[in-house]
């Protein structure tokens, strides 16, 4: 029997204290589960949301209702951030996420800098805020989790990402200058998303994965600027779960090295094993998501009891939903998380 | 300078990023007289190869393997012009594209990279292709090979269906279907009916060839 109330659950969790059985979660942004099931069961819709509070948090709220996730995930996308930087946003359809239609530089060198508060003064960021608020003020005891994309991923949806790429090794001293002025605009965001209500940051950077970045350049930018956003998170009074993309193994000795409260992971990706490498980090994740949009509920329901088995910290999908997984699937994976 | 290790010397400047001694040594070709093709299959594609080699192995990641197809460019920039056009052979020809509703295209440029390297004509499509698109641009370009990425999984049900379109137009057999990128597995591309997976950008041009040679490999079948 539940204990704890899924906030408090979520939060000991990220400390490191005893809870009665791991939370079930899904942080939104990257990682959000605004399905069409449940657009369909309520009618609060997306691509509407991306810029309406009311319907940002109602979705949310809804989500969390049907889904049976034990968090509220604002916002459902990771174009608030490049948008206010100045790229172009498509805002895609109702089964399909909004995206970069074209990043505003095509290089570092290019980059006309803005004030550091032109994030948190943008329109999209003005209604991830509202949002957040109403959606705290509805359910004290759901923890709202505030979604940032990443100081990598941001940039190069900000600075066409085949060039920023190579300018990390070739333009190292205006990379850095870029991608720190992209980090103080990310405090700033997480600022007002702790100040509204939101009780965790989840911090997601699929550029900023061992694979496309191998282990140099993941130890001079990842790290680095993660870790600033992070402790400057920190310094709010608030934890921050980060998720890592992709597979680990050029990058697995930095994430020690992170100053994250929670890792998580992909799903190619074996957490017993990271675990048993690194036993005082709290591991996060990482049910497929492709068995969630495709598995057979029998197949869902072990690989949910595998994860509780091997001692997961906090229990949640791997990466980004597909729209069209099926409400019921999502439901078995809760359901199974919270029957322990 | 011997004409091999002019080659050597170029293929390393590949390897190291260095695209002013590229740029050098593909203009010293030229003076040398040495035929521009020769030069480019055998020094700059062979420093290419070598850098996805190391791609492969995780000794080279995807800012290095950029650099060394800047560098390649460079010289294949000096030599373009004086190709005779008759020592051109392709080994096929390839369309490829990042499924609709993923604008992430970084796997997918080091795909095109590496088969036109590996001597393949390449169609790029370009990101957030609907899959009606790659099928009618496929059979307009005569391609052998559909190479879908994405590095979403919210976009992989886009790969099925461009196999389910080339199934309902009675032409999956003119084509090879061979799928990459993040979230995909093999298995994935086994469940969709795709004929081929790459596991990334160097694997992507040996599944090809293999394709095209031999329809049962490619899976692992």
């Amino acid at each position: 029997m539940d204990v704890l109330s899924p906030k408090e659950r979520l939060l000991r969790s990220l400390k490191g204290e005893a809870v009665e059985r791991a939370p079930v979660i899904c942080p939104g942004g990257m990682m959000n589960s605004a399905i069409v099931d449940v657009m369909k069961n309520h009618g609060n819709v997306l691509p509407d949301g991306h810029r309406d509070s009311k319907i940002m948090a109602d979705l949310a709220l809804d989500v969390q209702a049907d889904t049976g996730f034990e968090n509220v995930g604002i916002p459902f996308c990771m174009t608030v951030e490049a948008e206010a930087l100045g790229s172009d946003i498509d805002f895609g359809t109702l089964k399909c996420e909004p995206k970069i239609a074209k990043e505003i530089f095509p290089s570092v060198k290019d980059v006309i800098y803005k004030e550091d508060d032109a994030l948190v003064k943008s329109d999209r960021a003005g209604t991830v805020f509202q949002a957040i608020y109403n959606a705290a003020g509805h359910s004290p005891d759901i923890p709202v989790i505030g979604s940032i994309t990443g100081p990598l991923s941001t940039a190069a949806s900000v600075v066409d990402p085949m060039n920023f790429l190579k300018e990390l090794r070739k333009v190292k001293d205006e990379s850095h200058r870029f991608v720190d002025y992209v980090t103080n605009q990310l405090i700033g965001y997480a600022q007002h998303m702790v100040d509204n209500g939101a009780s965790v940051i989840s911090i997601a950077d699929p550029t900023a994965t061992g694979e496309i970045l191998g282990p140099k350049m993941f130890g001079d930018y990842a790290v680095v600027y993660i870790n600033k956003l992070v402790d400057a998170i920190h310094e709010m009074g608030v934890p921050v779960i980060v998720h890592i993309c992709g597979r680990m193994q050029a990058v697995t000795q930095h994430i020690a090295n992170l100053h994250a409260d929670a890792i998580s992971v992909d799903a190619l990706v074996s957490l017993k094993k990271l675990k048993e490498e690194y036993p005082h980090l709290t591991t996060m994740g990482n049910l497929s998501t492709f068995l969630l949009e495709f598995g057979e509920t029998p197949n869902i329901q072990r690989s949910t009891e595998q994860l509780i088995q091997d001692e997961i910290n906090i229990l949640a999908p791997a990466c980004g939903l597909s729209t069209s997984t099926p409400l019921q699937n999502i439901q078995t994976f809760t359901g199974v998380a919270k029957a322990v | 300078m011997e004409k091999e290790e002019l080659f050597r010397q170029i293929a390393d400047a590949v390897v190291e990023m260095e695209e002013d001694t590229v740029e050098e040594l593909a203009q010293q070709s030229l003076e040398d007289g040495i035929d521009a093709y020769e030069t480019i299959d055998s020094g700059l594609a062979k420093g290419m190869e070598r850098a996805g080699q190391l791609f492969d192995e995780e000794e080279y990641f995807v800012p290095e393997l950029l650099m060394c197809s800047d560098a390649m460019n460079v010289g294949i920039d000096v030599l373009k012009p004086h190709l005779k056009s008759e020592n051109v052979s392709k080994k096929g020809k390839v369309v490829i594209g990042v499924v609709e509703g993923d604008t992430h295209d970084i796997g997918k440029n080091l795909v095109r990279l590496m088969m036109e390297t590996g001597g393949f004509e390449v169609l790029d499509l370009g990101r957030d292709i609907p899959p009606a698109e790659f099928v009618s641009k496929a059979e307009e370009y005569g391609a052998d090979i559909i190479g879908i990425a994405t590095l979403m999984t919210t976009t992989m049900p886009g790969m099925k269906e461009v196999v389910d379109i080339l199934a309902d137009k009675g032409i999956r057999d003119k084509f090879k279907v061979i799928v990459g990128g993040g979230p995909i597995s093999p298995a994935f591309a086994k469940k969709i009916g795709a004929d081929g997976y790459a596991r990334n950008a160097a694997d992507a041009v040996k599944v090809a060839e293999k394709l095209l040679s031999n329809t049962d490999l490619a899976l692992g079948a």
